[in-house]
């Protein structure tokens, strides 16, 4: 019986890992290219489903479908949010005023969200969210499996990305050293903006995945956000592997404090992980390079 | 913002600190005003609640714009302030003004302890950190049930004992105006000291290490110790406004002191105009009293306040004060440095 | 004889009109209190469509030529915006009564407020005990308190559905601690047998750890589970997942909630199987007051009304019976609120204790889900 528990609590852990690390993918991306936290990305995820269940429900179309809608969504609103507020502030050379834009933009966001959809939750059904699969007394959804199989699949899409294509290996150089890839004739600005639509695309295709999952009010996007930016720090900043690890061990931490200890610790234990994660090794999990700006 | 060509001249240095003092006592003018204008008790409350933030602003403005470090948590150290001064009372039946000073002192440790702990940490880091921290903080308030009563809250807390003096009650707290001159007096105050700080050689110390730590180190100047410094006083100084806020409004929960305060007091140095200090206080003032002003608006309330947030960040980053100094240029009341 | 006629009439109309002027100006003010922004809005927003389906039937005719008036503003659910609220309400509306709020910190808070400025607060949403056990005149509750409701849940859970063991679920707010307290006193004093008790914060989204542990707890029979719409709505589909409930092919039935609103079920699906629990307001009642609020809500909105439409509803009627009954101010408003007797509104019928609770115990409805997801209402009280 407790190893059922334990193995059951451990494929949860790894569901919910791969939750959250879908939202903390475009998170890790745009800190690894720009140095820059966007505060209303979790709002992008929100919107993602919203525009998912708007086009299932209003259009008629079907779920995969939706799922590229969002991913559409989700990019143009990278592209508006890139060209109104990383680029105009990027000479001005504060860290922290586009940090504040962007909270300023993630508070406009959830209002304008409340205005349009209203606050009473969203129920968004698929024909997986409740089929579940059962073997040696293990359940597991299928929806469940279909946020892993994404995951996987994004993850390794991204992957090939990086390291197989041109414009994968220029972002890379532009992470590295913004100045000496602008010298070698790539256009930083381009890169920059490439990569805010592709974080940005990610986090809305991730809304259209977690949405049968979420509790679906526009401040769904509160309640992963600051979960996410600790996973991307445990991670190491800018890093894809260390996020999707430190994404998994968040998971798991939150189904095994479930489990013996209480729900209500799970934030105390993350938060606790992530400072002395960040007092023991600052670079995170698995560190790239970057040691100077620690 | 000490002004380094006026430091010369004397007679220019008096003249600086002529109207430096002209402008507290007009301000001390104000402050007595105010309540008698605005006599009802809706906005009455809303005063104090503005000399509150006034309060956490200029103490996050003093980490923030003057030691340069991104604390992201600075709702951790009001919540310490007010729960800690709270249960004191309320448990340990201590009496208003002690557990007043063990309260701020607490936030200050708590400040102390966390820079120390993130002292080598730097830019969003820090900020994450510091972030956190909040998350511990508010997690811990809510959780620890037997300790705090968590989201049962603590009811009926009572306003500061009334002064009374020969017999005679000079203030009585229960007095909306008493609550607010103790207030307002007090952040008035804790304005001077930090004023004070900065442009003491303490205050240029953290304005050399905020421009560049580098050459700081190269001059022999500890940064980390003055980095702790800035931190601790700061978050006491955001302890003391704990205090006030959980005896004024008499009822206190963990969810006062979510994160997203944090960002609302960020917002109030942002919007006054980060590392000026008199900025943060008008940007305190101002969207204290804009949600209020703005409750016609019903659900836009709040995204106007944020497109607010988004829009001075876009075209004036300087906030308040710079759009002060814009305006006070183009009018001739100042050259432009 | 023409001329006197005329005379006669002329004076009549003028009369007629100078009446009419005058009853338009009688008003009642009340002062609506909902959090309005925010995650709270979720209570706001239906308690004003309650109110307004209210103020609409009532101001074709007036009550004693008395027209209502209303002004709403944003509490937010939480005490410091709520105290601003209550003080703007009172400085620049000068209501005659206030309704509101539904969190019961804030109302907590703004109680002292109201007290202070002789106005009565009428209050259909907050079911923590500190609202009305300590005595304060000038506050009222129709809503059956937290303790009403655990002492009632955990007799029938014992007795009637012989219930030996629980384990509770619950957010972890002042109502959702509040009510699994109570439940679990009175359930263990019984004779039963709590299993775990497992709060859970409002930003869980995945319930599936939790259904997982509870799986793992052995026999369960009843799970009293109080948390809203969103949350709860997780946690059903969680439990039966995991083969807990009866809607996933368990034995545990799910138990408790005043907050879950109809149309859960269809939502919820057959995970919802057999889930009994107290309503504010029963859909299937047969009594008048309820079929005419739910077809004249139907009719206004095009949706079928919940609980929060139900209890605004019934507060702005509350206060219409008490000024047929003569209040006209707020002191009057609130002598007539104290000594309400025999009145049956859309919640349930309303009389209030010395403390200023309603004490019926109508107002505690049983429903239980059936296989084809609708509601069979259960004559327990």
């Amino acid at each position: 019986m407790t190893t059922t528990i334990v193995l059951q609590q451990a494929i949860n852990g790894v569901v919910l890992g791969s939750l959250y690390v879908l939202v903390a993918l475009g998170l890790t991306l745009i800190y690894g290219v720009l140095v820059q936290i966007n505060f209303a990305h979790a709002d992008f995820v929100t919107l993602g489903a919203f525009a998912a269940y708007f086009f299932m429900h209003l259009v008629g179309g079907g779920y995969i479908l939706s799922i590229a809608v969002a991913f559409v969504v989700g990019a143009a609103l990278g592209w508006l949010i890139n060209a109104a507020i990383f680029t105009p502030l990027r000479h001005k050379g504060n860290e922290l005023l586009p940090l504040i834009a962007t909270i300023g933009v993630s508070v406009m966001m959830q209002n304008v969200m409340l205005a349009w959809f209203g606050p009473i939750p969203y129920a968004f059904e698929t024909q997986y969210s409740n089929e579940v699969i059962r073997f040696a007394g293990i359940f597991v959804s299928w929806q469940s499996v279909i946020i892993i199989i994404v995951s996987i699949l994004t993850i390794a899409l991204l992957y090939a990305f990086m390291k197989f294509t041109f414009l994968g290996k220029a972002l890379r150089a532009v992470a590295q050293d913004r100045e000496t890839a602008g010298l070698m004739g790539i256009n930083p600005n381009y890169l920059i903006m490439l990569t805010f639509v592709i974080a940005s695309a990610l986090a809305g295709m991730g809304g259209a995945m977690l949405a049968p999952v979420l509790v679906l009010t526009p401040f769904a996007g509160t309640s992963v956000i600051v979960k996410a930016f600790a996973i991307v720090i445990i991670g190491g900043f800018g890093n894809v592997e260390g996020t999707i690890l430190a994404g998994l061990i968040v998971g798991l931490i939150e189904s095994y404090t479930t489990q013996y200890l209480d729900p209500g610790l799970i934030d105390i234990v993350v938060f606790a992980l992530l400072l002395v994660m960040l007092a023991i090794k600052p670079t995170g999990l698995i560190s790239e390079r970057r040691e100077e700006n620690v | 913002m000490s002004d380094p060509a006026l430091a010369q001249h004397l007679p220019g240095q008096r003249a600086a600190l002529r109207s430096r003092w002209l402008a507290y006592a007009l301000a001390i003018a104000v402050i007595i005003i105010l309540p008698l204008i605005f006599n009802d008790t809706y906005w009455r409350t809303n005063l104090t609640v503005c000399a509150i933030n006034v309060l956490l602003a200029i103490g996050l403005d003093f980490i923030l714009g003057y030691a340069g470090q991104l604390n992201l948590g600075h709702s951790a150290f009001y919540g310490l302030g007010a729960y800690v001064s709270t249960l004191l009372i309320v448990k340990l039946g201590i009496p208003f003004w002690a557990a007043f000073v063990a309260g701020v002192a607490f936030a200050g440790f708590a400040g102390t302890f966390l820079s120390l702990f993130a002292v080598r940490l730097r830019g969003h880091y820090l900020a994450i950190a510091s972030l956190g921290f909040a998350v511990i903080v508010h997690q811990i308030l809510l959780n620890w049930i037997s300790l705090t009563q968590g989201p049962l809250g603590i009811y009926g807390i009572a306003p500061p004992p009334a002064i009374v003096i020969g017999g005679v009650v000079i203030a009585d707290f229960h007095n909306l105006a008493a609550f607010f001159y103790l207030v307002a007096g007090f952040a008035f105050l804790s304005y001077i000291l930090l004023s004070q700080l900065v442009r003491s050689p303490i205050g240029e110390t953290l304005t050399a290490i905020r421009e560049d730590e580098v050459s700081a180190a190269s001059l022999g100047i500890n940064g980390a110790a003055w980095k702790v410094f800035a931190f601790g006083v700061g978050s006491a100084v955001a302890g003391a406004a704990g205090c006030f806020y959980a005896s004024f409004v008499g009822t206190l929960v963990p969810d006062a002191f979510f994160v997203s305060e944090a960002f609302n007091i960020l917002a109030m140095v942002i919007v006054g105009g980060m590392g000026t200090l008199i900025g943060p206080v008008f940007g305190a003032i101002l969207l204290t009293v804009l949600p209020e002003v703005l409750r016609g608006f019903g659900d836009l309330r709040l995204v106007v306040y944020g497109a607010a947030l988004t829009f001075v960040v876009l075209f004036m980053p300087g906030g308040l004060a710079q759009a002060a100094r814009v305006i006070a240029e183009k009018l001739g009341l100042r050259r432009s440095t | 004889m023409k001329a006197l006629r005329t005379l006669f009439v002329s004076a009549a109309a003028v009369g007629l009109l100078v009446t009419a002027a005058q009853a338009q100006d009688k008003t009642i003010k009340i002062g609506a209190l909902f959090p309005m922004s925010g995650p709270g809005s979720y209570f706001g927003a239906q308690d004003k469509q309650g109110v307004e389906l209210a103020l609409e039937q009532l101001n074709k005719a007036g009550v004693n030529g008395y027209k209502f008036v209303v002004q709403y503003e944003d509490s937010s659910c939480s005490p410091l915006p709520a105290t601003q609220a209550a003080k703007r309400l009172i400085e620049q509306f000068k209501p005659d009564v206030i309704i509101g709020e539904e969190c019961s910190d804030a109302t907590l808070a703004v109680m002292p407020v109201v007290e202070q400025a002789k106005v009565p607060l009428l209050n259909a949403g907050s079911s923590s005990i500190k609202v009305t056990e300590p005595g304060n005149p000038w506050t009222f509750r129709i809503m059956p308190n937290e303790v009403m409701q655990g002492i009632n849940l955990a007799e029938n859970a014992s007795k009637r559905m012989k219930a030996e063991t629980a384990v509770l679920l619950f957010e972890n707010t002042n109502a959702g601690i509040g009510n699994a307290q109570v439940f679990k006193e009175n359930f263990t004093k019984a004779g039963g047998k709590v299993l775990a008790e497992i709060g859970f914060g409002r930003d869980v989204n995945d319930f599936t750890a939790i259904a997982t542990r509870v799986a793992g707890l052995g026999k369960v029979d009843v799970i009293p589970t109080y948390t809203l719409e969103g949350q709860g709505l997780k946690i059903t589909q969680a439990l039966a997942q995991a083969g807990v409930t009866k809607g996933g092919g368990g034995n545990a039935i799910q138990i408790g909630t005043i907050w879950l609103p109809f149309g859960f079920e269809a939502k919820a699906g057959k995970a919802a199987l057999g889930y009994i629990r107290i309503v504010q307001f029963d859909p299937t009642d047969t009594r008048d007051v309820a079929k005419n609020f739910a077809s004249a809500f139907k009719a206004k909105y095009n949706a079928d009304p919940t609980h929060l439409n139900a209890h605004a509803y019934d507060q702005v009627m509350l206060i219409a019976d008490v000024v047929k009954r003569g209040g006209k101010d707020a002191q009057s408003i609130r002598d007539g609120l104290a000594a309400t007797k025999g009145y049956s509104g859309v919640t349930g019928s309303v009389e209030f204790d010395k403390t200023n609770q309603n004490t019926k115990m109508d107002t505690i409805h049983y429903m239980e889900t059936k296989p084809d997801m609708s509601w069979t209402s259960l004559k327990w009280n």
